[in-house]
């Protein structure tokens, strides 16, 4: 083994650059395939994930203490198929009034629980601390974030009871309860319901949790249980954006894989097959066929572990930043998006050396069957067929001759060459792929922005507790007009309206005045013009069942009228619909506005404009809105990093086959500087060799970028872009993406061809 | 030859205290030589002994770390590496021990390279090519790719190349070297023939036969120096 270990090293000494390369190669793909993965890994179910981690209930069950005991609930957790249970807790309505904390009023589902730990459903406090006394309650924070400590000792009037104070505010993803007391609170409020909450082996889908659920209450008298809910329903309403992402950011994903294993197996194959003339030597010598394999693959292992430990640190490094940034346009509610799971560096750790070993065993074991003779002289075997004929036209052709022998290169080797290619196309390919979405997302953050500053002006009311304005709607109206700078003002309302037929209430915005940022907004039909209609987001259409033209009618406080869908907006809220004023007035016929929008002028001071309209009626609050879309950010920063990493693979791919090719040519290069090639002419034949491939590779590339960048366009689900903003082509554009093919390989070969051009000759003859 | 005749006669090379040092090794050690036009001196001395540096001083492929290398009246340590390949292609044509001809191209590709480097159009080069491959008696091999070549015809082919762009110097180093001794007599048989027709040659080879027969003058090199020069008489 001692002399295989010591050719090996010597081999990997002598090609250093090689090495060098191959560790980057690897160091390269390991980080794009460890980011690559993670994301994978992380949203192929951001929802599934954070419930899992906080154990939420797979079912939540109501039962009726009057018909089952305390004992018989408890023992339902003992059940064949239930893994985790809690409960039972006794549950109890209270009525909330209007405008109570955040509430629109209604009915408050208060649990009682003695922690908020346990086996299933861990509640996270967010503010304050767990009810424990009586006279104490917990409630429900439904959004991302906190609501802040101001809140904490509000008080709620229970008839009939000692009024209750909260003392904190939680969140958990299972959605158990709106508000939660201590166990002696809830017997205070003589519960008229006792709740299990229970995590099966099999959760799957609905009929499993039925059957799962159906097994575990076997035992309790008829009529025990009255409801029950599972996280199916919850999974279904989580934000549907990380959904809508998820093509995307899978394509990424698989396209950095493939780019990664392609590039590493062409860099390493490569490298066993310049060194045939080596292997041959070796051979004669009396190395034995697996000594020989030996060396071969302990040569590209090296570098490759060095590459890859390299790799996974930074890919570690760069995966929270990255993740947190993609997801920042993603609502996840409470679910966490955190770092790279540790089995993905696991994955890249082994699985990267073992992709290059393997790669190399292919060439490798060539090498073993092939006879010492041959491959002595591997170099000097004559071409045949295709490759000669075309050598022959070039040599004959009015090109210059460093410029005709470049172009002849790629058909000397053309398993080599096909690798190359490919490498070239699949960058090609990400960059189309890249900036086209990048195009489309640009586009679509600046739809309906365009103009000025947007400022909006929040009128005071019931629903923000803040004291409502002196001036009336339309005064309010006027006098945000005069205003200097302002460009156009829109009011809008907002009710939550019935769609008749539907059982979830829907958040209808109504809007009057001028509708510049409307424009772009809308992906098919129109915007509402004339009472009666509607325009939602897709989201809202398919959850409704509701295509353009269909006709829903809309209740709001006992008066009812109906409308139709005219438009599909480009992305909206899945519980939100839009129209105009019109459409408000036979609902609620003194109706106020809530917000005005004020598009400010060009140029005009948005702070001095808040500032003035603040000024104006002390109900009045003024924001500078600057939405920079933080879906864009998201796509754009993918885009970029992938963009970066593969572009680097690739390039990094093409120099190392030119690398390989101009060491191989030493020998001629060296014979064509003695017959008085200049250096410049070697860097021109060396580069046109690789910028010939490199402008077919950009010619496939591209086309299929754009086709990837349909198929991405098309299927994010949540926003349906109109067709404007998925043609984002042009001819510079795509001519700039040819050239960025031939960069990518110029680049590759430009350093080799330098060194080719500057080795002394007599060093280079002297090889023989 | 009388003295009159010595000087009257053009320099083609002229090195002057060359030395070259690869490290701590001295492969030249102190070189002065002077050859003139039709001149075919033969270097000659042990393996390792620097004639194949000295020859790469001559061609330019390589630089002496001191002394200086004039050719054709270019001093070669004033040149840039452009330079020296423009000098290389108008001046110098060499012929190696292992050929070194380009496996993608046939022969004919191979001769007509040269002049094709120096813009002459395919046609022009080829018909040149062809004409030298001719005259060296490998005209019916000139659609063989060098692996299909013998080893006399691949050393006829790379002496055409390098008489393609009708250098005023030839070097060869151990243009024999290998080559079985029938195809070696014939490179040599060549090499007299260009002699004669006025070629200045520069021969490296440590074949006693080869020198005595190719070359007027022979210059004996050991341990980097010149050990010895003699002039021979002409061979009838
Ligand atoms: N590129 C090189 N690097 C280091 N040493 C060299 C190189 N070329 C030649 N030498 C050394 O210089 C000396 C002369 O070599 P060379 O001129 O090739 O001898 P020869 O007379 O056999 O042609 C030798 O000792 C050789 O090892
Ligand atoms: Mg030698």
């Amino acid at each position: 083994m001692s002399a295989v270990w010591r050719a090996s090293r010597a081999a990997v000494k002598r090609r250093r650059l090689q090495a060098f390369v191959i560790g980057l190669v690897v160091l390269c793909s390991t980080t794009t395939v460890l980011l690559a993965l993670g994301l994978l890994d992380v949203a192929t179910s951001p929802f599934d994930k954070a419930y899992a981690a906080q154990r939420g209930p797979h079912t939540v069950a109501a039962f009726d203490p009057a018909k089952a005991t305390p004992e018989q609930l408890a023992q339902t957790a003992r059940r064949p198929g239930v893994t985790a249970a809690a409960g039972p807790f006794g549950q109890s309505v209270l009525d909330v009034p209007k405008g109570w904390l955040w509430m629109p009023g209604g009915s408050l589902r208060v649990v009682g629980r003695a922690d908020p730990g346990g086996p299933v459903d861990r509640v996270e406090v967010l503010e304050g601390r767990w009810a424990t006394a009586p006279g104490e309650i917990v409630v429900a924070w439904p959004s991302a974030g906190t609501p802040g400590t101001e809140l904490l000792g509000t008080t709620l009037e229970v008839p009939g009871s000692a009024p209750l104070t909260v003392v904190g505010f939680a969140a958990g993803m299972g959605k158990s309860a709106d508000a939660w007391v201590s166990p002696e609170q809830m017997t205070a409020l003589r519960p008229a319901t006792a709740q299990m909450l229970y995590r099966f082996s099999d959760s799957a889908t609905q009929a499993r949790l039925d059957a799962a659920l159906a097994r575990a209450t076997a035992g309790l008298p008829e009529g025990a249980l009255t409801s029950a809910h599972t996280h199916l329903d919850l999974r279904k309403a989580f934000s549907s954006l990380a959904d809508a992402y998820l093509p995307f950011m899978t394509l990424f994903g698989v396209l950095g894989l493939l780019v990664s294993a392609l590039i590493v197996g062409n860099v390493v194959s490569g490298a066993v097959v310049s060194g045939y003339r080596h292997i041959g030597v070796l051979k004669a010598l009396g190395f034995t066929p697996n000594q020989v394999v030996a060396v071969y693959l302990a040569m590209t292992a090296v570098p490759a572990l060095v590459g890859s430990a390299a790799g996974t640190l930074l890919g570690n490094a760069l995966a929270g930043p990255v993740l947190r940034i993609a997801f920042s346009g993603i609502e996840t509610g409470r679910a966490a998006v955190g770092g790279v799971s540790s089995w993905v560096s696991v994955v890249c750790l082994l699985g990267m050396p073992a992709l290059v070993v393997l790669t190399a065993l292919v060439p490798a074991l060539r090498a073993h069957r092939l006879p010492t003779a041959r491959a002595i002289s591997a170099g000097s075997a004559p071409l045949t067929g295709r490759g000669l004929r075309v050598q022959r036209v070039l040599a004959g052709s009015r090109l210059p001759r460093a410029v005709s022998m470049g172009l002849g290169q790629p058909f000397a080797r053309p398993g080599r060459t096909l690798l190359t290619l490919a490498a070239i196309v699949l960058g090609v390919t990400t960059v189309t792929l890249a900036t086209g979405l990048t195009s489309t997302m640009l586009a679509y953050s600046e739809a309906g922005r365009g103009g000025g500053a947007l400022v909006r002006v929040e009128a005071g009311g019931p629903d923000n507790g803040r004291a409502a304005p002196l001036l009336g709607d339309a005064r309010i109206e006027e006098r945000l007009r005069s205003l200097p700078g302002a460009a156009g003002v829109r009011a809008r309302a907002l009710a939550q309206v019935t769609l008749v037929g539907q059982s979830r209430p829907a958040f209808a915005d109504f809007y009057r005045g001028d509708d510049a940022s409307s424009a772009g907004r809308i992906a098919e039909g129109r915007m509402p013009g004339a009472a009666g209609e509607v325009v939602a987001g897709p989201a809202f259409l398919t959850q409704n069942g509701l295509r353009l033209g269909d006709r829903v009618t809309l209740a709001l406080g006992g008066r009812q009228t109906s409308a139709t869908v005219v438009g599909e907006l480009i992305e909206g809220n899945a519980r939100a619909l839009e129209a105009s004023w019109d459409t408000l007035l036979p609902l609620a016929p003194d109706a106020r506005a809530v917000e005005y929008e004020v598009r400010l002028a060009p140029g005009a001071d948005a702070r001095a404009y808040a500032a003035a309209a603040e000024a104006t009626d002390p109900g009045l609050r003024a924001s500078v809105s600057d939405a920079g879309n933080t879906a864009t950010t998201t796509v754009v920063a993918f885009s970029t990093v992938f963009t970066v990493l593969l572009s680097a693979v690739a390039s990094l791919g093409v120099f190392n086959t030119v690398l390989l090719g101009t060491r191989e040519r030493r020998r001629d290069l060296g014979m064509l500087k003695s017959i008085g090639m200049t250096p410049r002419q070697v860097v021109l034949m060396t580069v046109t060799s690789v910028a010939g491939v490199g402008a077919v590779g950009g010619l496939l590339g591209i086309p299929l970028g754009i086709l990837a960048h349909r198929l991405v366009v098309d299927n994010v689900g949540v926003v349906s872009f109109p067709e404007s903003m998925k043609a984002v082509w042009d001819a510079p554009q795509l001519s700039g993406l040819l050239l960025a093919g031939v960069a990518i390989a110029v680049m590759g070969a430009l350093v080799p061809a330098r060194s080719a051009a500057r080795t002394t000759i007599a060093a280079a003859l002297h090889t023989e | 030859m009388t003295t009159d005749h010595d000087t009257a006669r053009q320099v083609v090379v002229r090195l002057d205290d060359v030395h070259k040092e690869y490290g701590d090794a001295k492969a030249l050690d102190g070189v002065c030589l002077e050859i003139h036009a039709g001149d075919a001196v033969a270097v000659m001395g042990p393996s390792g002994c620097g004639k194949s540096t000295l020859l790469n001083m001559v061609a330019g492929l390589d630089r002496p770390t001191s002394g200086t290398v004039e050719v054709q009246g270019h001093d070669l340590g004033e040149l840039n590496e452009t330079g020296l390949a423009l000098f290389r292609r108008r001046h110098v044509g060499m012929v190696f021990q292992f050929f070194n001809l380009i496996d993608d191209l046939p022969a004919l590709d191979n001769v007509a390279l040269a002049a094709q480097l120096t813009g002459t159009p395919a046609r022009q080069a080829r018909r040149r090519a062809l004409e030298l491959l001719d005259e060296l008696g490998v005209a019916d091999r000139r659609n063989n790719y060098p692996a299909t070549l013998s080893g006399g015809e691949r050393q006829r082919v790379a002496v055409a190349r390098a008489l393609m762009n009708r250098p005023a110097l030839l070097l060869a180093d151990e243009p024999t070297g290998a080559l079985d001794s029938r195809s070696g007599e014939q490179v040599m048989d060549l090499l007299i023939d260009l002699n004669q027709m006025g070629q200045t040659l520069l021969i490296v080879t440590h074949d006693p036969e080869l020198a005595t027969r190719c070359a007027s003058r022979l210059v004996e090199v050991a341990d980097g120096r010149i050990a010895r020069q003699s002039v021979l008489e002409a061979t009838a």
